[in-house]
């Protein structure tokens, strides 16, 4: 491998948005790197569909757009773009260095644009029990589908949002067996919700499939709606999960795989710690880049694409990928004043149905702050509700304030777990809004790094600065 | 707004600030503590927490050893917060024969100077005390009882006990004028107008904008922003705070198993905003040189990396003393060393502040030792 060389473009994340913005920056000529941590290219919805292509028939429960995405990669395997894979980024410079390791050694190549097309990560559901043995996210349970061929049977999922219905239709499909399937999105009955259906209309598609995928997840699994109070109980692994169904009645399903699942919100943690702005989306409830119309951040030729600039979606991100390309390409030109409007009205049809879907599945706080004092917050050093309600109240004004009262969100997983958690418990205690509590100072390393491959780089020519 | 008068101001809610407002305080003087942001944010709260004696400059040893006997019995200045000091041993060890060389020399420097508390002993001594260690050594500079603590906690600590003598400290107020009238000051500040008779500067890497607002002398005092990484937990095979002679590593071992990494390399700090930046590749030759000695860190996982706002001065020793200014008074440049020197200072400003001599020299720390 030839690295320490430079690139028009490099490109983190060969999802979606990534795989479309290589291939549209190609075709201009540009010299693109893509580096992505996953050994296969596809990113989270198009995981594994090479391998899975020859396997076609058996796997048909994952769905007709699943396989939509054979094209794009194979466009992409067509273009010049070079693609590193198992390549973690684990930080960005200004100056736009980007620093990486890959099969136990650390590199760096430096690019003129970088386009950041991380994805999205799910939301955390600290209800108590979430961190047994046995309880698994939705998308985790997804995974297990595209990249071992293979589900859990017996399980119950607990959630709601467009990747839970669809989930679990495919694991219908597929044949395994569901014990229930429990509903927490709460009924949605004002008018103001129903005015958003109307833009959703022109996807209008989209509404149909998740009308089908419900229709049929009601028809083929015992199916609760509108639970509250979840809680997975269980001695050294889940047993069983217990909730209040719409009636006010207790009730207890036995399992000992719980799927949960509350949406997905943009995985902040690159763009933040390359020191992109950032705002606080209330639709949401989660934080976005801050981009223009073609995906340009506040730093200089830096831009982001796909869900990690905010949810809308695959055609969205596809759609993203291209247009900062395309931006990228001319960017010595000034935009032509109608493909800016050309530009919104293609986003905006990409993602017309959002807003409705956003507040359709918006989780209501009890999913997003634990009900239960004795609930665990914060994995990575196994601290209760209740210790960061205690240090809240010694008068932490912000997260990062907390870490050096308790040490909340110090851990290994930087905060993913436990960050929009925490902000949102620190602006109740203040009685302020979430946007103006901020969020964790982010710092590189992002990725798993160790010590071992960043000694690695010694031997390197290290930037002077 | 209403005038605030206080006796005695002091600027910075480092350690130096929070360390000279307890000492103040417990002797019965009227303080108030003012800090633009929280305490402890700075350098003092995120710092490698190496109470060390091993290595330093010889004109900075009293004060440090000063400052040693405050540590050694932290308990009675500052309670349960003491418990977060873990005095262990220090050791720099030689990697090759020019190290050993290089140590030899700085053992028998020390010693002709009259110092004891810092000794050269062989690798079977090192070997023997460190049973993980995975090279041998060409012996090493050993102290016993220094070692290492949390410095959030301790900087907390001596807010806390100054509050309890009677010291005001107020947070997220930062100073934006100095005017002397005759023999009082006026201090302008986020939260209102102070006046004093005396102003104690510890402003940290702000410090010479302090002076300059008060139209004291000028000081060569340059920001950087010193790095350290934190890994996973990983089994206990360090019971010793390491550096290595001739390199700038400090490696540690908490007692979660957590490595702490870093020592003397630097990124950019920007003050004026608050910012200081981390370039992780930069610690790549220390992270070396501590897979080097411990086979087994290199396997460790990289959990955090930071860096803190410092304040440098071009020979690497504080400012301590009177300014040129009646009434005005600094202790900062501590040049990436100063947590360990902490409580010695504060004890040595009260001294000054309050008229009486300390009980080391200061001289070496002259502020007007810039002026040409
Ligand atoms: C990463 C790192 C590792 C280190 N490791 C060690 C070590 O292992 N051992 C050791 O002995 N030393 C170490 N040091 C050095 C040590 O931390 C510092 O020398 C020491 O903390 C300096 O204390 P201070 O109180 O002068 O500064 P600070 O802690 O920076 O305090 C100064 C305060 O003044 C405030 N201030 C500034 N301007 C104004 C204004 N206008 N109005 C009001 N307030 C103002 C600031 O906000 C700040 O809080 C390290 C430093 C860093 C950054």
């Amino acid at each position: 491998m030839s690295l320490n060389q430079h690139y028009d473009l490099a490109i983190i994340g060969a999802g979606p948005a990534g795989m479309a913005a290589a291939v549209e920056a190609s075709k201009n000529n540009l010299k693109v790197l893509v580096l992505d941590d996953q050994p296969a290219v596809g990113g989270q919805v198009y995981r594994q569909i090479d391998k899975n292509y020859h396997n076609s028939d058996e796997l048909s429960y994952l769905g007709e757009d699943y396989w939509l995405g054979k094209k794009l990669v194979d466009n992409f395997w067509h273009s010049s773009a070079e693609l590193l894979s198992e390549s973690r980024v684990w930080q960005i410079t200004r100056d736009k260095l980007i620093f990486f390791s890959q099969k136990g050694l650390a590199h760096q190549v430096q690019a003129d644009f970088i386009l950041i097309s991380t994805g999205a990560m799910e939301r955390p559901m600290p209800i108590p029990g979430w961190t047994l043995p046995g309880v698994m996210s939705v998308g985790g349970a997804q995974t297990l589908l595209k990249s071992n061929n293979s589900g859990v049977d017996g399980a119950v999922f607990a959630g709601s949002g467009p990747l839970f219905y669809l989930t679990i239709w495919q694991y219908l499909i597929a044949g395994l067996k569901i014990v229930a399937v429990v509903d927490t999105a709460p009924a949605r009955l004002s008018l103001h919700h129903y005015l958003r259906a109307i833009p959703a209309l022109l996807q209008l598609n989209l509404l149909l499939k998740g009308l089908r995928w419900k229709s049929y997840i009601r028809k083929n699994t015992k199916y609760f709606s509108q639970v509250r109070k979840v809680s997975i109980s269980g001695q050294f692994a889940a047993e069983s999960l217990s909730f209040i169904d719409r009636y006010g009645e207790s009730k207890k399903l036995f399992a000992s795989h719980i799927f949960l699942h509350q949406g997905v919100v943009p995985n902040v943690n690159l763009t933040m710690a390359t020191g992109l702005k950032h705002y606080w989306c209330p639709r949401q409830l989660c934080w976005h880049p801050e981009t223009n119309i073609y995906g340009e951040s506040s730093l200089k030729g830096v831009f982001v694409a796909g869900d990690g600039s905010g949810i809308a979606g695959v055609g969205a991100a596809i759609l993203s990928g291209k247009t900062a390309a395309k931006r990228i390409f001319q960017y010595s030109r000034r935009p032509p004043i109608f493909s800016i409007f050309l530009s919104k009205f293609k986003r905006y049809r990409h993602a017309a149905a959002r807003p409705f879907l956003d507040n359709l599945f918006r989780p209501p706080k009890d999913w997003r702050v634990p009900f239960d004092d004795e609930t665990i917050v914060c994995r990575c050093e196994a601290l209760k509700k209740a210790d960061i309600s205690l240090a809240i109240s010694l008068g932490v004004a912000g997260p990062n304030q907390l870490k050096s009262f308790c040490r909340a969100g110090m851990g290994r997983c930087q905060g993913r777990m436990c960050g929009l958690t925490i902000q949102q418990m620190i602006a109740d205690h203040n009685n302020l809004l979430e946007k103006d509590i901020g969020y964790f100072r982010l710092r590189p390393p992002i990725r798993p790094l160790t010590v071992g491959e960043l000694a690695s780089m010694a031997d390197e020519n290290v930037p002077a600065k | 707004m209403s005038l605030q008068s206080n006796k005695i101001l002091i600027i910075g809610g480092g350690i130096q600030g929070c360390a000279t407002a307890y000492f103040l305080a417990k002797r019965g003087q009227n303080v108030t503590l003012i800090e633009k942001d929280r305490i402890g944010r700075h350098a003092s709260g995120v710092n490698a927490g190496g109470v060390r004696r091993l290595g330093r400059d010889v004109l900075e040893i009293p004060l440090s050893l000063a400052a040693m006997d405050i540590w050694q019995n932290l308990y009675q200045e500052i309670g349960e917060y003491a418990k977060d000091f873990h005095p262990c041993f220090y050791l720099k060890v030689a990697v090759d024969e020019a190290g050993r060389e290089i140590g030899l020399m700085r053992a028998e420097d020390l010693s002709r100077a009259g110092f004891t508390h810092e000794v050269w002993v062989e690798d079977d001594h090192i070997q023997a005390r460190l049973p993980h260690l995975s090279t041998p050594t060409h012996g090493g500079l050993l102290v016993e009882g220094d070692g290492w603590a949390t410095p959030w906690r301790i900087v907390q600590g001596f807010a806390n006990v100054a509050k309890k003598h009677g010291a005001k400290i107020i947070e997220d107020c930062r100073v934006t004028s100095l005017t002397k009238f005759q023999d009082f000051w006026q201090i302008q500040t986020a939260k209102g107008l102070f006046e004093a008779e005396s102003v104690v500067n510890c402003a940290g890497a702000w410090a010479a904008g302090i002076a300059r607002l008060a139209d004291d002398h000028i000081f060569p005092l340059e920001a950087y922003a010193p790095m350290l990484v934190v890994t996973d937990k990983r089994p206990k095979i360090l019971p010793a705070v390491m550096g290595v002679v001739a390199h700038t590593l400090s490696l540690k071992q908490l007692e979660t198993g957590q490595f702490v990494i870093g020592g003397g390399v630097r990124s950019k700090a920007s003050p004026s905003i608050n910012q200081s930046d981390v370039l992780l590749p930069k610690l790549s030759s220390s992270m070396k040189l501590a897979s080097k000695l411990f086979s087994e860190i290199g396997n460790a996982q990289v959990v955090r990396c930071w860096s803190g706002i410092e304040g440098y001065m071009p020979d690497n020793l504080p400012i301590i003393g009177r300014g040129r200014q009646n009434g005005l008074f600094h202790g900062f440049g501590f040049s990436a060393h100063g947590f360990q020197l902490g409580p010695g200072v504060g004890e040595a400003l009260a001294d000054l502040v309050m008229g009486q001599q300390p009980r080391i020299s200061l001289e070496a720390f002259r502020p007007d030792r810039f002026v040409n």
